[in-house]
């Protein structure tokens, strides 16, 4: 009995090293494990045995069918593996070949980007968002704003007009008097906004543009608010590295009135082209609100102070990405949009 | 403003840098437009004097000069007919530049020559300038002049002009004094002020002036002039009208404008022997009173515009322009010279409406001040008097309705401390306001100043805290002030839901592969045209713009079709290779209200042979999903841009979101378009009104679900969505859950004129798995509910 396992043992053993598919090792598991299978039928025999006889074959047969049945297990895992291999390199792609595109890139609009940019760093200083139309009462664009009638500063801001009274807003500064009209103060609000002027188109100008005015109201606001409010979002638009300048200036709605310069995006200030070779660049219009403003929409300029900044969201647009051409901003074309 | 450093060092001690000046200026609020050398483009032209000429060897035209430059003795080549030997000339040395010519050592036919000798042209020079300088050949210049020499300095054209930007607020400056006043101050200096002598009149030569309407003429100042000899003004003086932008003309305009760029105060001169009766009279035209105006122009007045009169006629428009009729010409023996002060809001309103812009008008419209009016009119008569142009004759008149008092103004310096958080004594403030010649006490807490005359734009009410500390902000240096975050309550910074829902509505389009446009607010009545809204459609009651570029600009857009469709024939003609886009933008529509009513919309334009009338009802789908929008409809009709049968209106409800469509043959062609473009339009009132911004749970369904396919037979006319709505609302016992459509046939084995719509369906209960029995009894009923509404089974 001991020499018929040990011949199932080698003839099993000689069998399975030939094997080279999983039918061939089904078939030889069924011949040795099977219902009627070599081992089993050893199995079967071993009560006719003594009882110590019968101990040690079943130790004995045991140790063979665990050895068998690892080895098995490990052709198995083998083939297994082979076939996979055999798969993968059927399957092997050309990594490089074409995506599949279901949809385009869609993209926005780089100053809906820069605009988001901006608006982000506001918000982040506590401030709210207001809107207002874009075709406006002349009080509420000029009148209310400190710019009565023929006064001489409405040359500076070429207007369109639908009749006498109403035009289409020349800034978004409008948005300040239906703020302060229907809002309480304190407040600290971004109205951003499509604005017109009668620019003839060129390089940098362009009928419509987008601003985005800033505006807040409180007591005891000062000039050196201004600063540091501007200070630290122009940090978070275009980084820390920037250098701000604050220069008196004039508009009919603020005083003081400041322009807000920042060193060259482009040469770093040493001077180049786009700074004129002054390694500033004049970013934005602000100041502290008229009192004429604060009085006209009916609070106490000494109780109420406001400061004031206008940013053109085209100019920011081009100055942060190099644009040198406005119109560009307007043509829609695919392969400029598709650049941000 | 031009400013010339020669002029500019005659009232200041110039005592920094160009570059130190201009910064200072800027940091006193007088941005530097451009800098500039009076001869801006020749550098490295110098004098050289020629020793001798020859001819040249090889070539019969050409001489060759040996030419001392000062140091050395050069050889030059020229063709030029007019040199001699002894002359002094400009050389063009080598390394010399004149506009973008370089000039170099050449060889020409075996002589090389170091440069060029130069023509009087090379440096716009004129006649009158310097002689000869606009006759043939090469500038001889005096024999006087030193060798080696700069040409500007030898040419004394060596000026450097500041030009800076003026603010609105500070005519005072648009003037050589003014401007100086600031440099001065800027430079740390005290201005010598220039006195002018008076000259008495001789008591001839009465003029009689009446001011009907003294606030449109707050002061005026007139005086005669006799004997009056027009000759050239001298060198100095059209040495400064040109360093300044001028070009000189003769003494007495010469003069005028002289004392314009010194003083800023506009005059004009009148021929008085055209004046009748000796008298002038300043008032209101009457209502369609004709005015010809210097420039030949003639002008229909009305009531509201000033006139110079005389008793019989209009002699000029008020601050506008003079008359013809009193013109000064080479017979004029006696000329009367105003200097007046009109109201700048007025002299606006006339000169749009005369559509006449004179550099007086502008002037007069940013602000002149009646003290001014007197001293420029003195200074003038001093020039005349001094340059020999002519006799004061009468003694000056003037009349005057101004407060020519020095301003008194009160202000508090606690809150211009506060306004610019500064922490300045009342001294300090004194201190640096009287380098801009506001002198001050203290009076209690507050400050009481005297402004003077010029400071127009220093208002003494409620604004005075203001104005001064605008002053005193400049004066002290906006970058000596720390920059301070705003302090106090703080505030919840936040992004309203009417713009999330803009940045929604772009964020999902972006994801479904659209580039957003910006399209320009205008279109034409030709554009609306060619759209084919019906009548009736609110999309013609467009508004109109009183000053449009043109005819093709003149409408505010109704739609966002024209510009998107623009902007897509540009892309299909520039073969960009991208078809999907969209846009968010304002409409406008004429209500009959003050205001119109505007209304923002969402545009997307499709196209590519791949895009179809469903890729962009998937889009606009996939978009209402974004805002949870339920009960959404699509419903046959549309407006006329699109082709008829290929268009649809959304619904949500009963709530109209918007229309899409096959864009019409005829828009297309409009546009030079040879394929088909996609185009929606919808309301983003309507989606934000319709979304559902109240969100819950719903447990996932913890049975499977049953799917099942059917087709059927139908009339070519039937929507399918009838028959959605027919197996959605069958009667049976389970939930059907999803319907779709998933394949529409017609052709061979149906009759002509019906189609088969194959639909997909799946079936789900709450509460237990689904057996047979009940999933064959719910499809009959389905089947049943389809037959009866005239959509039988395919057999």
């Amino acid at each position: 009995m001991q020499e018929e396992l040990q011949r199932i043992r080698r003839e099993t053993l000689e069998r399975m090293a030939g094997i080279v598919s999983e039918a061939e090792l089904n078939s030889v598991q069924q011949e040795v494990f099977g219902k009627n299978g070599r081992l089993t039928t050893i199995l079967r025999t071993m009560g006719q045995l003594s009882k110590e006889r019968r101990a040690a074959m079943g130790a004995a047969v045991n140790e063979v069918k665990k050895e068998l049945e690892v080895r098995l297990s490990e052709i198995r895992a083998a083939l297994k593996q082979k076939a996979q291999e055999q798969r993968f390199a059927r399957e092997a792609l050309d990594v490089t070949e074409a995506a599949d595109f279901a949809l385009p890139r869609g993209a926005l609009h780089p100053m809906t980007q820069t605009y988001r940019t901006i608006r982000d760093a506001l918000i982040g200083m506590g401030f709210s968002m207001f809107d207002g139309p874009e075709i406006e009462l002349d009080d509420n664009n000029f009148t209310l704003l400190n710019l009565p009638l023929d006064h001489p500063a409405r040359d500076m801001q070429d207007t369109f007009y639908i009749n006498d009274k109403v035009l289409l807003r020349t800034h978004t500064s409008p948005c300040e008097i239906r703020a302060l009209q229907t809002i309480k103060p304190p407040f600290r609000l971004i109205m951003p906004g499509r604005v017109f002027r009668v620019d003839e188109v060129d390089a940098t100008h362009y009928p419509i543009f987008m601003q985005i005015e800033g505006f807040v109201v409180d007591r005891n606001l000062s000039l050196a608010n201004l600063k540091g409010t501007l200070d630290s979002f122009i940090h978070a638009v275009f980084g820390k590295d920037i250098k701000t300048r604050l220069r008196p200036s004039y508009f009919p709605f603020t005083e003081p009135s400041a322009e807000l310069d920042m060193s060259c995006t482009i040469c770093g200030g040493k001077g180049c082209r786009v700074c004129k070779g002054t390694g500033w660049i004049e970013l934005l219009g602000c100041g502290v609100t008229n009192p004429h403003e604060i009085m006209n929409c009916g609070y106490d300029p000494k109780e109420w102070t406001g400061i004031a900044f206008g940013i053109g969201v085209d100019r920011v647009t081009s100055l942060k990405y190099g644009i040198s051409d406005i119109r560009i901003e307007y043509e829609n074309d695919a392969r400029f949009l598709k650049q941000f | 403003m031009k400013l010339p450093k020669k002029w500019l060092c005659e009232y200041v001690d110039f005592c920094v840098s160009d570059e130190e000046f201009i910064e200072r200026m800027m940091w006193r609020g007088f941005e530097l437009a451009s800098v500039e050398r009076e001869l801006p483009d020749v550098t490295g032209v110098i004098t050289g004097k020629i020793l001798d000429i020859s001819q040249h060897p090889n070539a019969d035209r050409l001489s060759v000069c040996q030419v001392d430059i000062g140091e050395k003795t050069v050889q030059i080549l020229t063709n030029a007919k007019n040199v001699f030997v002894g002359a002094v000339v400009p050389v063009a040395y080598e390394g010399a530049k004149i506009g973008e010519t370089l000039f170099s050592r050449a060889t020409i036919r075996g002589v090389e020559s170091c440069g060029m000798f130069c023509s009087g042209a090379e440096f716009n020079l004129t006649e009158d300038e310097y002689p000869g300088a606009e006759s043939d050949g090469i500038l001889i210049l005096r024999e006087d002049t030193p060798l080696g020499m700069d040409i500007a300095d030898a040419l004394e054209k060596d000026d450097i002009i500041f030009d800076f930007d003026l603010t609105p607020n500070r005519p005072d400056c648009n003037s050589i004094i003014g401007l100086c006043r600031e440099a001065a101050a800027a430079l740390g200096q005290i201005m010598k002020t220039p006195e002018i002598s008076h000259y008495d009149g001789n008591g001839q030569g009465e003029v009689q002036v009446t001011v009907e309407n003294p606030v449109l003429c707050p002061r005026y100042c007139g005086r005669v002039v006799k004997d009056i000899h027009i000759a050239p003004s001298p060198k100095w003086m059209q040495q400064r009208l040109r360093s300044a932008g001028m070009r000189p003309i003769n003494n007495i305009v010469d003069i005028t404008n002289y004392v314009l760029l010194e003083y800023g105060h506009p005059m004009h001169a009148f021929d008085l022997a055209c004046i009748s009766d000796s008298h002038i009279i300043v008032r209101n035209a009457v209502e369609g009173e004709l005015v010809t105006t210097l420039d030949e122009k003639q002008h229909t007045m009305d009531g509201d515009m000033l006139l110079i009169a005389d008793p019989t006629k209009g002699v000029g428009i008020a601050g506008v322009m003079g008359g013809l009729n009193s013109e000064i010409t080479e017979d004029t023996k006696e000329v009367f010279l105003e200097s007046a002060v009109f109201l700048g809001s007025n002299i606006r309103r006339t000169s749009r409406k005369l559509r006449q812009s004179t550099d007086a008008a502008a002037r007069f419209i940013k602000g002149v001040e009646p003290v001014n009016a007197y001293l420029a009119l003195e200074r003038a008569v001093e020039l005349i008097e001094q340059l020999g142009a002519g006799k004061v004759a009468g003694d000056i008149i003037d009349v005057c309705a101004a407060d020519l008092n020095e301003r008194a103004v009160l202000v508090d310096p606690v809150h211009i401390n506060r306004l610019l958080n500064l922490q300045l004594s009342a001294e300090e403030m004194l201190s640096l306001l009287s380098t801009i010649h506001i002198s001050g006490t203290l009076e209690g807490g507050g400050l009481r100043l005297n402004v003077p005359h010029f400071r127009t734009d220093i208002e003494s009410g409620i604004e005075a805290d203001w104005d001064i500390a605008e002053e005193v902000g400049r004066l002290y240096g906006f970058q000596n002030i720390a920059a301070e975050l705003m302090k106090g309550e703080t505030f919840q910074g936040s992004i309203p839901e009417s713009f999330r829902n803009e940045d929604l509505v772009k964020d999902t389009l972006v994801g479904l592969g659209c580039l957003e446009m910006y399209n320009i607010n205008f279109t034409s009545p030709a554009t609306l045209k060619a759209l084919q809204f019906a009548d009736g459609d609110e999309r013609l009651d467009a508004v109109r713009l009183l000053n449009p570029f043109g005819e093709e600009q003149s409408l505010m857009r109704t739609s966002l079709y024209s510009g998107m469709l623009e902007s897509c024939q540009r892309n299909i003609n520039r073969k960009t290779g991208h078809y999907r886009f969209m846009e968010v933008g304002n409409v406008h529509f004429d209500r009959g209200l003050t205001l119109p009513e505007e209304r923002k919309l969402i545009g997307l334009a499709f196209f590519s042979e791949n895009e179809t009338f469903f890729t962009l009802k998937a889009a606009i789908i996939r978009l209402l999903e974004a805002f949870h929008i339920d009960k959404v409809r699509f419903v046959s009709g549309g407006s006329g841009v699109f082709q008829p049968g290929r268009k649809a209106l959304v619904y949500s409800g009963d709530t109209l979101i918007g229309e899409f469509g096959q864009a019409h043959p005829n828009v297309l062609e409009y546009y030079s378009l040879n394929q088909p473009v996609y185009l929606a339009e919808l309301r983003f009132d309507a989606i934000s009104e319709c979304k559902n911004a109240a969100l819950s749970f719903k447990p996932l369904p913890r049975f499977p679900l049953v799917s099942r396919d059917l087709a059927v037979v139908v009339d070519e006319n039937v929507e399918a969505q009838t028959l959605c709505d027919v197996i959605a609302n069958a009667p049976v016992g389970t939930l059907v859950e999803n319907i779709e459509l998933f394949d529409v046939y017609r052709g061979p084995g149906l009759i002509p004129g019906k189609k088969s719509l194959a639909f997909s369906f799946t079936l789900r209960a709450e509460d237990h798995t689904l057996v047979e029995d009940e999933i064959r009894a719910d499809f009959e009923i389905i089947i049943a509910e389809l037959a009866k509404n005239g959509a039988p089974l395919r057999q």
